[in-house]
């Protein structure tokens, strides 16, 4: 006896209901639980779809699928995690590091011509930051609001590219605290201590060069890299 | 002490190793497959196994493929290069952790 297309669609609702929000897994599960079913069935065909299904749900201990969908977040995040490195790193490196050092430089010397307080210049800089975050949020939000719709497919390294890896756009914000330590001495920043001052903007060209490869450059190779991680992206 | 106990640790290299002999592999067929050649002395839990497949796919271990079976998708697991190599290094880390259990168990006493 084998599973019909309805009882495909009933484990789709189950692995739903056991909080597995992401299509990639929750077709990994539903084809693992029906084969399970279907071994039930060879040895006990009186056995119905519910009493196997809820049997073969307990071979996942007491968690359910919870540990699963944990540990495939964290594979994925980290996985998400190589590919900022990945782009960063031909910022860090020729031909393109000339073009950091360069933005850097002048960042430098734009601050010590203007000859700016230092008050203004961190709270902009921080407060970009704050506002990307809070951007950033709101996609989140929203892609929860349309998963929850489940009007269509969700896969969870595309919701990490179109969200800018969910949570790491968290690490944005202890600037906004660095920035508070800084600014107490509000003095002119030309008087700074020059390696520090160019450090400072090294960071702050790191940070938007960050920000600028999880906006634009990784969701634009976006399909590669979901064709790369589910080749049943174009069967499903 | 339970032998699922000594296992937990080796489930990695088992998965690999399997991979390594079957060529390709769905989950269940890899929980299916320990329990065969172990005469169900073996039962790889569903919960464990997943995440060590996800987490070696992450490393590069493991490549995926994706069919068609019936009226689902069915998602096949197979070693990649680097995943090859590193089914050797284990199975000879492996092997030098059975010789040392094994000195430990009967040593030669010498004097």
């Amino acid at each position: 006896m084998e599973i019909n297309a309805q009882q495909i669609e009933q484990l789709y609702a189950f692995t739903r209901k056991h909080y597995v929000e992401h299509y990639d897994l929750q077709t990994e599960l539903v084809d693992h639980l029906a084969l399970g079913i279907e071994r039930q069935w060879q040895e006990h065909p009186e056995r119905s779809f519910d009493e196997a299904l809820q049997r073969e749900f307990k071979k996942f201990g007491v968690f359910g699928f919870t540990e699963i969908v944990d540990q495939r977040q964290k594979a994925l995040s980290k996985k998400y995690m190589k590919f900022i490195w990945q782009h960063m790193k031909e910022y860090l490196t020729l031909p393109k590091c000339v073009f950091t050092l360069s933005i850097t430089a002048a960042l430098y010397y734009l601050i010590q011509i203007l000859n700016l307080r230092s008050l203004p210049v961190l709270t902009v800089m921080a407060l970009l930051f704050v506002v990307y975050f809070v951007w950033s949020a709101i996609r989140v939000y929203q892609a929860r609001k349309k998963r929850e719709s489940k009007e269509e497919k969700t896969w969870m390294l595309e919701e990490m590219i179109r969200n800018q890896g969910n949570t790491v756009g968290a690490v944005w914000l202890p600037f906004h605290f660095i920035q508070i330590f800084i600014h107490i001495d509000d003095g002119n920043m030309a008087d700074w201590n020059p390696y520090f001052l160019a450090a400072i903007c090294f960071v702050f060209v790191l940070m938007c060069l960050a920000l600028y490869v999880m906006t634009v450059e990784i969701p634009k190779h976006a399909e590669t890299y979901l064709r790369q991680e589910y080749p049943e992206y174009d069967i499903a | 002490m339970s032998t699922a106990n000594l296992y937990r640790g080796s489930l990695t290299t088992i998965i690999m190793q399997l991979l390594e002999r079957e060529g390709r592999m769905y989950g269940y067929e890899i929980t299916q497959k320990v329990r065969e050649v172990t005469n169900d002395s073996l039962q790889i839990k569903e919960g464990a196994l997943y995440p060590a497949l996800h987490k070696l796919q992450a490393q590069g271990y493991l490549t995926v493929e994706a069919e068609k079976v019936n009226n689902r998708i069915r998602k096949y697991y197979k070693l990649t290069e680097s995943g090859e190599k590193e089914t050797v290094n284990m199975l000879e880390d492996l092997k030098q952790y059975i010789q040392d259990m094994q000195l430990v168990i009967n040593p030669k006493l010498s004097y």
